[in-house]
C-alpha cells in the first residue's frame, strides 16, 4: 500500500527529456560513441564502470504502427516470439541458457517502434552477448510456438479487460485517434491477434528486423574499442537491407467534445480519461510542456492531484500525461472516483483545466517545477540499463545528446511568457475527447451531462 | 561431470565470492542516538542524489478488528501537517526544493522514503523531525484522507480480481494471527475508525526507538550523524508497540474459499503457512521459489504455461522478509476454458515432484545464479540499496546479515530442497482460493 502510486503521475517525466548527474548548472551524458556499420544497423557505445553490469538495449523503427489492418498485435507477437526457437536453440535451450547465467531478455513492441532490453553480469558477457545476438539475427518462429503466443495473447487480451485500469488507455487512444494507426491496439485485440500466422510473422521479421531499421545501445562495464569489434563480428556480416520507410498521416486535434462510456456492471469506481491530441517526441516547446504539466498534473502536489485527493479526498490520484511520440500523441488527464462522485469528480477536473488556462501558473510555481524536474531527474539515469534504453531513444527520435545536454538550461530560461504560451498552445480547454469505463446503470445519465449523444460500448465485446 | 557442467559450477563459485565481496564495498556507517533511533549510511556519490528511508517497526500485525487498516492510515496522516509544517506544506516544500517522497505500509513495517538532492539534507531532516514530534490531527483533514483510502481500497482490492482473491486466501488462511486482515483494512473499518484509536496508533508506533534512518547517496556520514543529533535526538523515546502474542495454530486440514464475480478469466491462488524470515530455512525456500518459478525454464512456467498450456502466467513465492510465520503463495490465471481444478492439480503434481525426487545440479546451480545476480540489482541503485539494507537490519536485527547472503544461498543442498518441499507443501497445510467468473452480462453493441 503505497501513498501514492507514481506510475501514472510520472510518465512524462520518463518519457521526457533530460540530462545526467553532474552539478545544476551543466548536466552532461558521458561520452557516447556512435558507429553505423556498412550494412546500415546503428550502434551507440557508453562507458559506465561503476557497476560490472553490461546492458543492451536495441530499437527496431516498427511498432504496432506497421501492424497490417485486420492484424493488429502482430508487431507485438514477432518481438515476444524472438525467444522462441533459434537456427541453433530451441526456445527451452534459449531460456535455460538465459536463467542459468542469471542473464535478463525481454522485448516487446509500443506503437513507434520494437524495443528490447538484455543485460548480463560483466563475466558472463561472451556467453551472453552470443545468446542475445541469436535471438535477433536467427530467429525460426516454430509454428507451434506461434500458435501458443497467439492463444496466450488472446487470453491476455480478455484477462486485463478485467480490470478497468490496465486496459482504459487503449480505449483511449482508439476513441481520440479513431482510424489513425495510433488508434490501434498495440498488443492487437481478441480478433486480429487470432487472425495472425506464421506466415505473417516471419513476414513482419524480414520486412523490419533489418540492419538499417536497428539501433543498438550498449552500455557499462566494458570498453569501447573492444566492445566496437565485438558487435562488429556479431553484427557486422548481416547482410545490407533496408526496410520500407513508415509514413504516419497526420494528426489534428479533435473538434469539439465526444463521449464513449464503457459498461463493466461490477464497477464501484468510475475510471476516466479526459484529454486531446498533444505533441510529439521532438517538440521544440517540449521541456516548457513538460515544467507545466508537472504543475497541472505531473507530481503529488499537482493542482489536479491537490484538488481531487489532497483538497476533497474524491480519489487516490489525479494526473496528467503527454506521451511524446514521432507523431502527436496523446494527451490525457487521469483519474478515478466511486460511482456516486463521479459527477462531482468530473466537474472539479473540467474546473482545474479551465483554472490553468484563466489563472496561468505564479513565478513561486514555475521555480518551484523547475526544482523539481532537476531535482528528480539523476535517479531516472542512474543504471546502465535506464542510459542504454534513454540513449536508444533518442537516437531513434531523430534527436542527439542536446535533448539531454541542453535539459537544465532550458529549464533555467523558461519565463513566465513561455508558460503563458504554453498553456494556451497545448492545453486543451473546450475541445474534449472523454473515455470513461464504470457502471453504466449508475452513471450513464452523468456522462450525458458532459455530451448530450455518447457512444457506449461493453468491456466484454471484443476490441477497443 | 562433462567438461561444460564443471566449468558452469566453477564459473559460479567465483561469482559467490564475486558478490559477496561486492557487497561488503559498501562504505556503511552507523550512530545509535541517544533515543534509540539507529542510523545506518551509505556514502555513494554517483549522482548527486540522496534516498532517506524510515523504518517503523509497526504494521497491520499491531492492529486489532475494528481497527485494521490503521497503520496503513497512518501512513497517510504523515503527509498531512505537522507544527512547523502545516497540512500540505510537507509536500511543497519538499518539491519545491527538488525532493519528492512516498511511503510504504506492510504487514510488519510501516516505511517513509524521502528522495532529494544532496543540497537540501537539511530541510528534509528538519520535515522529518516536524511530524514525527509534533503530528497535528486535524479532523477536517482525517475525513478527507479517509476518502483518498477508501479509494485506494475500491482500486486495489475491490475493482481488482487479484486483490479480491489474495484478501480472501489470507483471511482464510490465517484464523487467529493479524496476518488475517489486510494491509489496506477492512472497508468498514475504514469508514469507522475515530482520533482517538489514531492517536494511540501514534503514540504506540511512532518512538524514535521503534524506528531506523537509511541515508544512501550524496552524503557524508559524519554530517548525517550531526543533522541527526540536531534534529532527531530531541525527540524522547516512549514504549514501542507491546509484542505481538498471538501465533497462529497448525492447520489441520486443507481449507478452501472461492470468490463468485463478473470475470472473464477464473483466477487461482493457493497458499502454504511456511516460517518467518529468521528461520533457517528462509535461504531453501528461496532457492526452491527459484527453481519452480523464476524465468521461463523454471518448472512451473515449462509445464503449466508452456507444456500443458494451462495458465497464462504462474507466479510464487513469500514476497519477501517478514516478522511471524507467512504464507508461500502460488498465483495462476487459468486459460478461457480451462478449469482451475486442471491447474491445481499440474501444480501438485509439480510439488510432488519436487517432495519426491532430488533437483538437478544444473538446476541447482542456475537458481543460486539468478538469486546472485537479482540480489546483485538490487543494490543498483541508491534508492534499492536504502531500502535492502534496511530490511536487513529490520528483519534481522543486523544489516551485516546481507554481506552473508550470498554465502547463506551457496550452502543450501538439494537435501534441503526436498526437505523444505515436504515439510510446507503438504495438503494439510494449503489453502485454495478460487475466482469463478459469472456469466458476463448481455452484450450491449453500439
Amino acid at each position: 500500500m503505497f501513498k501514492l502510486c507514481l506510475m501514472t503521475l510520472l510518465v512524462v517525466l520518463l518519457s521526457a527529456p533530460a540530462p545526467i548527474a553532474a552539478q545544476s548548472s551543466g548536466l552532461k551524458l558521458p561520452p557516447l560513441k556512435k558507429i553505423k556499420l556498412k550494412n546500415g544497423m546503428t550502434l551507440l557505445l557508453m562507458e559506465q564502470h561503476e557497476v560490472p553490469l553490461i546492458s543492451f538495449s536495441f530499437i527496431v523503427r516498427a511498432g504496432a504502427v506497421a501492424d497490417p489492418a485486420g492484424k493488429e498485435g502482430l508487431a507485438g507477437l514477432t518481438a515476444g516470439l524472438l525467444r522462441k526457437g533459434t537456427k541453433t536453440r530451441t526456445a527451452d535451450e534459449v531460456s535455460a541458457e538465459l536463467d542459468f547465467i542469471g542473464g535478463q531478455f525481454s522485448s516487446g513492441t509500443g506503437v513507434d517502434y520494437t524495443s528490447g532490453r538484455a543485460e548480463f553480469v560483466k563475466k558472463d558477457l561472451s556467453r551472453g552477448l552470443d545468446l542475445f545476438a541469436d535471438l535477433l539475427i536467427n530467429p525460426t518462429f516454430p509454428e507451434d510456438e506461434v500458435t501458443k503466443l497467439v492463444k496466450q495473447s488472446v487470453d491476455g487480451i480478455k484477462a486485463a479487460k478485467d480490470q478497468a485500469q490496465g486496459v482504459i488507455g487503449v480505449y483511449f487512444n482508439s476513441y481520440l485517434y479513431g482510424n489513425h494507426p495510433y488508434g490501434r491496439a498495440t498488443n492487437g485485440d481478441e480478433k486480429s491477434l487470432a487472425a495472425v500466422t506464421r506466415d505473417d510473422v516471419v513476414k513482419f521479421y524480414q520486412t523490419y528486423y533489418t540492419p538499417s531499421n536497428t539501433i543498438l545501445a550498449v552500455v557499462g562495464d566494458f570498453n569501447s574499442t573492444e566492445m566496437e569489434k565485438i558487435l562488429l563480428d556479431k553484427f557486422g556480416a548481416i547482410p545490407a537491407k533496408t526496410s520500407p520507410a513508415l509514413n504516419l498521416p497526420e494528426v489534428s486535434a479533435a473538434q469539439g467534445k465526444r463521449l464513449l462510456l464503457i459498461d463493466k456492471p461490477d464497477s464501484t469506481q468510475t475510471y476516466y480519461r479526459i484529454g486531446n491530441i498533444g505533441i510529439t517526441r521532438d517538440n521544440p516547446d517540449r521541456v516548457y510542456i513538460n515544467v507545466i504539466n508537472t504543475l497541472f498534473g505531473g507530481r503529488f502536489t499537482s493542482m489536479l492531484n491537490d484538488a481531487l485527493r489532497v483538497g476533497s479526498g474524491l480519489t487516490y490520484g489525479a494526473g496528467s500525461s503527454f506521451d511524446q511520440r514521432k507523431a502527436r500523441g496523446p494527451f490525457y488527464i487521469s483519474t478515478y472516483t466511486r460511482n456516486a462522485t463521479t459527477e462531482k469528480a468530473i466537474d472539479m477536473t473540467l474546473e482545474i483545466l479551465k483554472r490553468l488556462h484563466e489563472k496561468g501558473i505564479t513565478e513561486e510555481d514555475l521555480k518551484s517545477a523547475k526544482n523539481y524536474i532537476k531535482g528528480q531527474f539523476p535517479p531516472q539515469i542512474e543504471t546502465n540499463d535506464q542510459l542504454a534504453s534513454l540513449i536508444a531513444q533518442i537516437e531513434f527520435f531523430g534527436l542527439d545528446e542536446r535533448d539531454i545536454n541542453d535539459f537544465y538550461g532550458k529549464i533555467d530560461a523558461m519565463t513566465m511568457a513561455d508558460a503563458q504560451r504554453v498553456i494556451r498552445q497545448y492545453f486543451p480547454l473546450d475541445n474534449l475527447v472523454f473515455v470513461l469505463i464504470g457502471k453504466s446503470s449508475e452513471i450513464e445519465n452523468i456522462a450525458k451531462k458532459y455530451v448530450p449523444k455518447i457512444d457506449t460500448r461493453s468491456i466484454s465485446q471484443p476490441g477497443f | 561431470m562433462n567438461p561444460v557442467k564443471r566449468a558452469l559450477i566453477i564459473v559460479t563459485c567465483l561469482s559467490i565470492a564475486y558478490v559477496t565481496a561486492q557487497a561488503q564495498q559498501l562504505q556503511i556507517k552507523t550512530h545509535t542516538l541517544k533515543n534509540g533511533m539507529k542510523i545506518i549510511v551509505e556514502e555513494d556519490r554517483s549522482i548527486p542524489n540522496v534516498s532517506l528511508y524510515i523504518f517503523y517497526r509497526i504494521g497491520s500485525r499491531n492492529e486489532r478488528p475494528g481497527t485494521t487498516g490503521l497503520s496503513h492510515f497512518f501512513e497517510h496522516m504523515m503527509f498531512n501537517g505537522a507544527k512547523k509544517y502545516g497540512p500540505k506544506q510537507f509536500d511543497q516544500v519538499m518539491e519545491a526544493a527538488g525532493g519528492s517522497n512516498n511511503a510504504y505500509t506492510s504487514r510488519d513495517l510501516t516505511v517513509y522514503q524521502d528522495r532529494f538532492p544532496g543540497s537540501t539534507l537539511e530541510l528534509i531532516f528538519d520535515l522529518e523531525a516536524d511530524r514525527i514530534a509534533n503530528l497535528s490531527f486535524d479532523p477536517k483533514v482525517i475525513e478527507s484522507e479517509r476518502g483518498v483510502v477508501a479509494s485506494e481500497r475500491r482500486s486495489s482490492v475491490d475493482n481488482n480480481n487479484f486483490g479480491i482473491l489474495f484478501e480472501q486466501l489470507w483471511a482464510t488462511a490465517f484464523t487467529a494471527h493479524p496476518y488475517q486482515w489486510p494491509v489496506v483494512g477492512w472497508m468498514v473499518d475504514i469508514e469507522n475508525w475515530k482520533m482517538d484509536d489514531l492517536k494511540r496508533h501514534f503514540e504506540m508506533g511512532y518512538s524514535p526507538s521503534n524506528a531506523t534512518m537509511v541515508v544512501c547517496g550524496d552524503v557524508k556520514a559524519e554530517e548525517i550523524f550531526k543533522l541527526a543529533e540536531k534534529y532527531i535526538e530531541p525527540i524522547s523515546a516512549h514504549a514501542p508497540p507491546p509484542p505481538v502474542t498471538t501465533s497462529e495454530p497448525e492447520q489441520l486440514g486443507e481449507r478452501r474459499v472461492s470468490v463468485s464475480k463478473f470475470a472473464q478469466l477464473p483466477l487461482l491462488m493457493l497458499g502454504y503457512h511456511v516460517p518467518q524470515s529468521t528461520s533457517p530455512d528462509l535461504y531453501a525456500l528461496q532457492v526452491l521459489q527459484t527453481i519452480l518459478f523464476s524465468g521461463q525454464s523454471s518448472r512451473m512456467y515449462q509445464r503449466i504455461v508452456d507444456k500443458d498450456q494451462l495458465a497464462l502466467f504462474i507466479n510464487g513465492g513469500t514476497g519477501g522478509f517478514s516478522f511471524d510465520p507467512t504464507l508461500f503463495t502460488i498465483t495462476a490465471q487459468p486459460k478461457a476454458g480451462i478449469q482451475p481444478e486442471a491447474v491445481e492439480r499440474a501444480i501438485y503434481e509439480e510439488l510432488d515432484r519436487v517432495k519426491t525426487q532430488l533437483v538437478g545440479d544444473q538446476e541447482l546451480e542456475k537458481a543460486k545464479n539468478i538469486l546472485l545476480a537479482n540480489f546483485y540489482r538490487q543494490l543498483k541503485t541508491i534508492d534499492g540499496k536504502a531500502n535492502t539494507i534496511g530490511s536487513y537490519e529490520v528483519f534481522f536485527g543486523d544489516y551485516r546479515k546481507l554481506f552473508s547472503a550470498p554465502e547463506d544461498y551457496s550452502k543450501v543442498t538439494k537435501d534441503d530442497l526436498k526437505r523444505v518441499a515436504q515439510k510446507y507443501f503438504s495438503e494439510k497445510n494449503r489453502t485454495v482460493a478460487t475466482l469463478i467468473p459469472e456469466k458476463p452480462q448481455e452484450v450491449n453493441s453500439k
